[in-house]
This record gives C-alpha cells, sequence and structure tokens, in this order.
C-alpha cells in the first residue's frame, strides 16, 4: 500500500553521513540512525522510559491512560490510538523515529512503510527486558549515562523491596473485575512481582498457567496467603484500589492471614499493565513493596 | 404432567443438596452437625450459590417463555431488549463514579439503570404502529445496539471493555451472603408471570384473537415486558448474562408439552433452574479448584442438549 | 422509487468526495492511495453485507435475522481469541494478514457449509431447524470466548480488542483484489437471482405452485450469504449490526418487495452508513473508537426516528 510512497521518501531522505547504532528490538537486530530529530511514541512503556531519560517527544498516542508521563506528552502532536495509529498525520509529521512496542506491535509493518520504526515490546521478561529496552534509548540518543544511573536507581529500589519482603512468607496475586476475582501464578504476565522480588508462592498450581485462572472467595480462603497483591482491572482510571478493596471485603478474606495483619497491597493496574517495564512504573512498584513492607 | 412435575422437583432437590457440599473448602457430610464453622461457611457461601443458581435460572427460563410469546417469535432472548446493554452502562457509571461503594450497592445502581434501559424500550414499543407486532424484536436489537454502541464508546476510552465483558459474563464465583439478595426480587417478578399466564398464552395468538376474547392487549404485552426486565435486569447485574436458558428452555419444552403455559411455565422454571445449577456445579468441578463460568459451560451443555433434541425428536403436534 | 434510487446514488458520491477531501494533510502521494484504498474496502464491504443480508432475510422470511446472528461473527471473535489464548498475544499480533485472512475466510467458509448441509440431509428441508441450528452454534461460540477473555491477561485482551471490531485502516492491496473478485462474482449472482426471490417473498406454497425450484433457490442464495459474509469478515472483522441496519433502513426508504430495486437501495444505504461512519470516525473522533459504535449511534437512532415518524408504506 504504502510502499511507492515509502521507497521515495527513503530516496529523498537519506542523509550522506548518518551516524547508526545497533539495539536489540523484540523482533531481533535493528541499525537506528542516532539523535533522531523528531521522534513519535506508540507504547506507554516507551514513553515511560523516555521521560525519565529526559527524552523531548514529538508525536504521541492518546489516551496516555498513565498519568505522570502527562507533562512530557503535552506539547507533543497526536498520532492517534495505542490501536489506530492515525497514518496521515505521521506522513504529514515528518518523524525521522518511531517507537512502537506492546500494544501497537500489530501496526508495526504499516509503520516501517511510513517511517524508520523499532519494535521495543517489553513482553515475556519485565524486568530483563525492560532494563534492555532503557540502554537501548540510551544509545540511541546519547544518554548512556542517564541510563546508566536510573538502571541503579532501580535495582537499588529493588533490592530495598526484596529486603522488606523476604520475611513475609507467601503471596498470592489476585485481580478483581467487579464482583469476581483471578489468580495470577509466576509464570503469568504478573509473575515477575514473584521472581523479582523473591516471594514464594501461596498456591502452587497457578504457576503452571501463563494465563490467570478464574477462582472464588472460598479458594482464597483456603490458600491462606501471608501476602495478598491486588490489582484491580477496572482502576485503569487512575483510582487504585478503592473497587478492588470493596470485592475483596468479605467474611470468606477476613479470615485470612493477609487481611487479618493487614499485608493487602493494592497495585496501581495502570502501572502494572499497562506501562509494563517501563522504568518509572517499575521503580514505582518495587518501592511500594518496600514502604509497606518496611517495618 | 403431575409426573414431570415430580420429577422435576426431585431433580433440584438432588442438585441442591450436591451443590451444597462442593466447593473448594472441605465439608464433609458426618462432621457438618458437630463443626459449627462448616454451617457458617454454608450460610456464607453455599447457600447463596446454590438459591443464586436456582432463581436466576428459573426465573430467566420464565422471562424467555413470556418474552417468545409475546413477540411470537422463537428466536428472541429476554436479554435482547437493551437490558444487558443498560446494565453495563450502569456498571460503567459506578466504575467510574462511585468506585468505593460496596458490591452490593453497586448491583442496586446498575440495576437501576437496566431497568430505566428496558422501560426505555416499552416506551418505544408503545408508539410503534399496533399492525406490526414482528417490529418489536427488530426494535429491539435496534435499541440494544445504540446503547451497546455508547457503553462500547466509554469503556473503550477507558480501557474497560475487558472489565465489563467479565463482569457481564454468568458466573456464581462471586456469590456470597450479603451479594446475591437483588434475586429474590427477580423470583417475585417471575412469581408474577404465572398468575398472568394465560393471558400471554392468549396475546401468542395474535392481537386479532386477543382482542375478540375481551383482553386489552397493549396492557397486557406491557405488564409481561415490565415483568421480563425486572428479571433480566436483576439477574445481569448480580450474575451476568447466562445464555441459553432464555432461549432453549421454552424451545424444548414447547417441543415437547406445547404451549399451554399455566401448565408449563412451572416444568420451565424448573428445568432452567435445574440447568443452570448443574451446570454451576460441573464448573465448580472441572478444573477445581479452579472457576469455570456458568455461562461457559451452559454454552456447551446446552448447545449438545438442544442440537439433539432438534435432530431427534419429532415436532410437537 | 427510481427517484429515491438516483437521490441515494447522488448522497453516495457526496460521501465519497467527503470522504476523500476532508481534512487532508501531508503529501498527496500518500494521502490518495491510502483514503482510495480505504474507499474501495468500505464500498466492497458495505455492498457485500448489505446483499447477503437481503438474501438471507428472504430465505429465512425473517425480518430480524441475519447472518451474523447465525453465529458468524461469534465464530471469528472466537479464532481470534483462541488464538491469543493458546499461542499468546504477541504471537498472533506478528501473524502475516495474508495469513490470517486464508485461516480465517476458510474456516468461516467451511463452517458455513457444514451448516447448510444440514438442510440437504432432512426430508423436510427444515429451514428453522438450520437458522435454530446456527444460532446455537453461535451461542456456543460466545460461551467458549467468554472463558478464555476471563481468563486472559489485559495485555493480551488488548491485542483481541483491536480485532474484534471491523476496522477499515490497514488493509492489504492484493487481499482487497482478491476479495473484490470473489464478491463481485457472488454479488453478479445474487442480483441474477432477483427474480426468483421475488416469488420466495409471496411464501413457500405459491413459489412452489408457481413452479419455483424451492430447493435450489434457497441453497443457492445461503452458499451465495456464506461466501459474501465469511470474505468481508475476514477482511475487515465482524460488523455486527451493520446488514440488520442498513436493510432496516433501505426497506423504510424504498417500502417495495421488488429484489431489483432492494438490492440496490441496501447497496447504497450500507455504502453511505460506511463511509459516513468512517468519515465522522476520523474528523471527528480521530479513531478513538471503534466505527460500529459510531454506525450504531447514527444509523440506530435515525432508524429509530424514522420507525416512529410512521413514514410507512
Amino acid at each position: 500500500m504504502f510502499r511507492a510512497f515509502a521507497l521515495s521518501l527513503t530516496v529523498m531522505t537519506m542523509p550522506a553521513f548518518a551516524e547508526t547504532v545497533e539495539i536489540d528490538t523484540y523482533i531481533g537486530a535493528a541499525e537506528v540512525t542516532v539523535q533522531p530529530d523528531r521522534i513519535a511514541v506508540f507504547d506507554i512503556a516507551a514513553l515511560d522510559t523516555l521521560d525519565a531519560l529526559g527524552i523531548e517527544v514529538d508525536g504521541v498516542v492518546s489516551p496516555l491512560s498513565v498519568d505522570y508521563v502527562s507533562d512530557t506528552a503535552e506539547g507533543a502532536d497526536p498520532v492517534g490510538t495505542l490501536f489506530e495509529p492515525d497514518y496521515e498525520a505521521i506522513a504529514a509529521g515528518g518523524y525521522d523515529l518511531l517507537i512502537a512496542g506492546g500494544r501497537s506491535s500489530r501496526v508495526v509493518p504499516e509503520l516501517s512503510e511510513v517511517a524508520s520504526t523499532i519494535d521495543m515490546t517489553i513482553w515475556e521478561d519485565t524486568v530483563g527486558q525492560g532494563l534492555a529496552r532503557l540502554n537501548a534509548y540510551g544509545e540511541i540518543f546519547g544518554k548512556q549515562d542517564e541510563a546508566a544511573a536510573l538502571q541503579v536507581t532501580f535495582e537499588d529500589a529493588l533490592d530495598a523491596a526484596k529486603a522488606a519482603v523476604a520475611d513475609e512468607g507467601s503471596a498470592l496475586i489476585v485481580m478483581t473485575n467487579g464482583p469476581t476475582v483471578s489468580a495470577y501464578g509466576a509464570n503469568g504476565r504478573f509473575g515477575w512481582l514473584h521472581t523479582a522480588l523473591e516471594i514464594p508462592e501461596a498456591v502452587e498450581a497457578v504457576e503452571q498457567a501463563t494465563h490467570g485462572e478464574a477462582i472464588s472467595f472460598e479458594f482464597i480462603r483456603d490458600a491462606n496467603p501471608d501476602v495478598l497483591i491486588v490489582i484491580d482491572r477496572a482502576a485503569a482510571i487512575g483510582q487504585e484500589g478503592d473497587a478492588a478493596a470493596m470485592t475483596l471485603d468479605n467474611v470468606l478474606v477476613h479470615e485470612t492471614a493477609a487481611w487479618s495483619n493487614d499485608k493487602v497491597i493494592y497495585l496501581n493496574s495502570a502501572n502494572v499493565y499497562i506501562a509494563n517495564g517501563g522504568m518509572q512504573s517499575m521503580t514505582q512498584i518495587v518501592s511500594q513493596f518496600a514502604t509497606k513492607f518496611a517495618d | 404432567m403431575i409426573r414431570w412435575y415430580w420429577a422435576g422437583v426431585l431433580a433440584l432437590a438432588l442438585l441442591s443438596f450436591l451443590s451444597i457440599f462442593v466447593g473448594v473448602i472441605d465439608l464433609s457430610l458426618r462432621g457438618l452437625w458437630r463443626d459449627p464453622e462448616a454451617l457458617r461457611l454454608i450460610g456464607i457461601s453455599r447457600f447463596p450459590r446454590t438459591i443464586a443458581a436456582v432463581i436466576a435460572g428459573a426465573t430467566l427460563a420464565i422471562a424467555g417463555c413470556v418474552m417468545q410469546m409475546l413477540v411470537r417469535n422463537r428466536f428472541v432472548e429476554p436479554m435482547t431488549a437493551g437490558t444487558g446493554q443498560g446494565a453495563a452502562l450502569g456498571i460503567l457509571i459506578v466504575t467510574i463514579f462511585a468506585p468505593q461503594a460496596s458490591i452490593f450497592l453497586k448491583m442496586v445502581l446498575a440495576s437501576g439503570t437496566a431497568l430505566v434501559a428496558s422501560l426505555g424500550f416499552l416506551e418505544i414499543v408503545r408508539r410503534l404502529p399496533p399492525t406490526q407486532p414482528l417490529l418489536v424484536p427488530l426494535v429491539g436489537l435496534v435499541y440494544g445496539g445504540i446503547i451497546g454502541a455508547g457503553v462500547v464508546f466509554v469503556a473503550y476510552q477507558a480501557d474497560l471493555l475487558q472489565f465489563i465483558s467479565v463482569w457481564l459474563n454468568g458466573e456464581f464465583s462471586g456469590v456470597l451472603r450479603g451479594r446475591y439478595e437483588l434475586l429474590w426480587l427477580a423470583a417475585a417478578g417471575a412469581a408474577l408471570t404465572y398468575f398472568a399466564a394465560d393471558q400471554f398464552a392468549i396475546v401468542g395468538m395474535g392481537r386479532a384473537v386477543t382482542t375478540s376474547l375481551g383482553l386489552n392487549y397493549k396492557q397486557v404485552v406491557l405488564v409481561g415486558l415490565v415483568a421480563i426486565s425486572l428479571i433480566s435486569s436483576l439477574t445481569v447485574v448480580t450474575v451476568g448474562i447466562i445464555p441459553f436458558v432464555g432461549l432453549v428452555v421454552p424451545n424444548i419444552i414447547s417441543r415437547l408439552f406445547g404451549d399451554n403455559l399455566r401448565q408449563t411455565l412451572p416444568l420451565v422454571a424448573m428445568m432452567g433452574a435445574g440447568l443452570t445449577l448443574a451446570s454451576d456445579i460441573a464448573g465448580r468441578l472441572i478444573r477445581f479448584p479452579f472457576e469455570v463460568p456458568v455461562g461457559t459451560v451452559l454454552g456447551v451443555v446446552g448447545a449438545v442438549i438442544f442440537l439433539r433434541l432438534l435432530y431427534r425428536t419429532p415436532r410437537y403436534a | 422509487m427510481r427517484r429515491r434510487l438516483i437521490w441515494l446514488a447522488v448522497a453516495l458520491c457526496l460521501c465519497c468526495v467527503a470522504y476523500m477531501t476532508i481534512g487532508v494533510r501531508g503529501p498527496l502521494s500518500f494521502v490518495i492511495p491510502f483514503r482510495g484504498t480505504k474507499l474501495a474496502a468500505l464500498i466492497l464491504v458495505g455492498v457485500s453485507i448489505s446483499t447477503s443480508t437481503v438474501l438471507f432475510q428472504t430465505v429465512s422470511q425473517n425480518r430480524i435475522l441475519t447472518p451474523s446472528i447465525m453465529g458468524f461473527d461469534a465464530l471469528y471473535v472466537m479464532i481470534l481469541t483462541g488464538a491469543v489464548f493458546f499461542l499468546g498475544g504477541m504471537t498472533v499480533a506478528l501473524v502475516s494478514a495474508h495469513l490470517a485472512f486464508a485461516v480465517t475466510a476458510c474456516a468461516m467458509t467451511l463452517a458455513a457449509l457444514l451448516l447448510f448441509s444440514t438442510l440437504l440431509q432432512s426430508v423436510h428441508n427444515n429451514l428453522m431447524r438450520m437458522i435454530l441450528t446456527g444460532i446455537v452454534l453461535g451461542a456456543l461460540f460466545r460461551a467458549l470466548t467468554d472463558f478464555m477473555q476471563r481468563l486472559i491477561d489485559p495485555n493480551e485482551f488488548s491485542v483481541i480488542q483491536g480485532a474484534s471490531f471491523a476496522r477499515f485502516t490497514q488493509i492489504e492491496t492484493d487481499l482487497l483484489l482478491l476479495a473484490s473478485v470473489v464478491c463481485g462474482v457472488a454479488v453478479v449472482l445474487a442480483w441474477r437471482m432477483r427474480f426468483a426471490l421475488d416469488v420466495l417473498t409471496l411464501g413457500r406454497e405459491a413459489a412452489v405452485n408457481l413452479g419455483l425450484d424451492l430447493q435450489r433457490v434457497q441453497m443457492q442464495a445461503l452458499i451465495l450469504t456464506a461466501v459474501l459474509v465469511a470474505v468481508s469478515t475476514a477482511l475487515v472483522g465482524p460488523v455486527a449490526f451493520l446488514g440488520l441496519l442498513v436493510v432496516s433502513l433501505a426497506r423504510l426508504a424504498t417500502p417495495v418487495e421488488r429484489h431489483g430495486v432492494i438490492f440496490i437501495s441496501a447497496s447504497l444505504i450500507s455504502a453511505i452508513t460506511l463511509i459516513g461512519g468512517q468519515t465522522v470516525l476520523e474528523r471527528v473522533f480521530h479513531l478513538s473508537t471503534p466505527l460500529s459504535v459510531v454506525i450504531d449511534l447514527l444509523g440506530g437512532a435515525l432508524f429509530l426516528i424514522l420507525l416512529l415518524k410512521g413514514q410507512r408504506r
């Protein structure tokens, strides 16, 4: 569809002495021109990390769903949504680099035909891939030192959180969805909480599934976790825990060790899955554990 | 007929007994009388879940039966008149504006919008040209589509589509004491329809027949639709959309026993309740200790039963 | 009638011009082929869906049935959800458009043919039984889809969410050509059936007495329906209410029983609805919502208003 156009574009905009750097993307290694002038971002986790590095963004999708990046996105031009890039705006915007990933991973082929695109999805290994992406951005934008500093900050926060939860016992990750609950294990999307923080699972059986499992409140009481990690499916509008607490506030959950010792931690769900793997989101989550279990 | 009634009652009693003893936490029959813990558990979780399944199944089957009579179309479900979409709208509103309200309060509020949406449908139906009763389901579909579009519009922006679809997906895993009591109202609504059963059956023969028998056609249709709206909005919000029961059970009973509503309504109710309860028990066991939503079990079981009936038995003559 | 059809055709031309010209930014060498491809897809899908719905309603003699109620949409979404559930969201996101098109188009055509073969087995040519079967299977697919959606996490769901509504922004040109050829042939065949279908609307008994080969006409119409729905859904995704809406509107706009008229007016209205909806979506909502939302809101409201104003025969 765009081939003829894309071809003419590359012919026109090939600078004679572009310095490139090889970075790892989700779909293999890619050559990227360093210090791109105008960039557009189609992934919230990427925006989170770029924001942490203090990189100027010229085009950004909306809605953002996370609040802490809004000042970076403020002056940027709209380039569609996570699911539907506005190709005409992108073509008109003259971007040097498009950064896609996660939810916009599907449209990478189409984006590549308009401008140079990298797929920076963070999917299987949240912490590892999140750090890899951070350092890749450092390479592209010449901010290797800032990237290294951010990595150190995150690793310190992670160590503090590990130390805080070390003696707390076993945990169960649940996601509330209105009146119903699902459980997620160490292999699931939120499993990095178990592996990175080294919290054992309260229920061994959940760990085999990569997706969640539908459970009842009797299941939670029977599992009797020492720590209950709660994610609210509905809290993408920035209201952590209210609705989730209401769902879990019942006689059966009250009988668990986690509830009676006040070891229930409500995570900001936008951090956990919309910006999953972004530096700020990961740092915020582990800090939340550190403060909750500091005593 | 009486024989069938007894069979239904017996089957329901057996299923309920079974349902009390199936769950993640162990209960044994022997220890039951010496164990106050166990009795408490039954009171908090097992009995509410059992009764919720019975009421939801029975009332939905009745609502479907009455709806199919009223609009003289075998392919309509009580959910097709904007009720489900109205419930979704209510859930969206309480999720966004009152996240700290208790689950029961959220259910009450969402039932309110579901009911308002259904009454809006009635308002439109009342203004339809009386010559075309067949327009009713078509208008219901379009009306539901309009409200549904509004729901998708808001949910899509707020990343709540999955949230809505899971909340509305029929299951009883979240039922506890204090979270299902709205269903008793639905049961009352269904009981009312039994007393009007004869009128519905006459309306099912068409407007001309109804009027010649001295009944007020419009009034009967309205009463029926109000009852249906009440039942569907309360069940959707409390336990989600339970597929098949409202569509399949009336069709099966009508194929086997004909359309004398006063005789068949109790059978419809019992079959709906039995089917739903059995599916919920199966849903608790299939992937023990995890749950399979009742809607999924019913989808599979209902399809198998229905297709067998469809390709085996001759039509009721 | 003729005048009304001409007015509709004029409205369609206006819609096309509006879609191609409003809010053009960036290089024309990019915008014209980009919008042109989408316009062609919109017209193709519009005509396919309206024609298949008219065929289906005539054969089933029921004004509230559409192919999507028969479970075609549900099957599509189930295939998609199943793929994400078993293979993982990223795997599915990286599958090529051609493979996805081939798999879904074949699966849906095959399912349709299996369903229609139940008609041939029965002695009484029991059409209602077949429709019920379709509805039941649709509910079955939805039940399985709901279960998988209950278990997958939000990120996996986002992959499904994008594809479970019809969208016209990413269309492969070669697939569009292929779909145009297949659907074009099917539409021409449907058009040639118009007189037989007129006879069929008189009722089954009357049609048989007039010497119509009922079995053959039914089968032909159903196969055309299946091909049209399968190909257009595989190309852009499920369109849900569109068929029901545009055919109902066409029956209000051109209230005659002649298929020669209904086919044309439904196709025109369908194309107007899709192109108008897509224009509103791109220029007003900036693609922030699925197209079906715009169509259901505008088209549905229009339908109810027309109906309540009593502009009938």
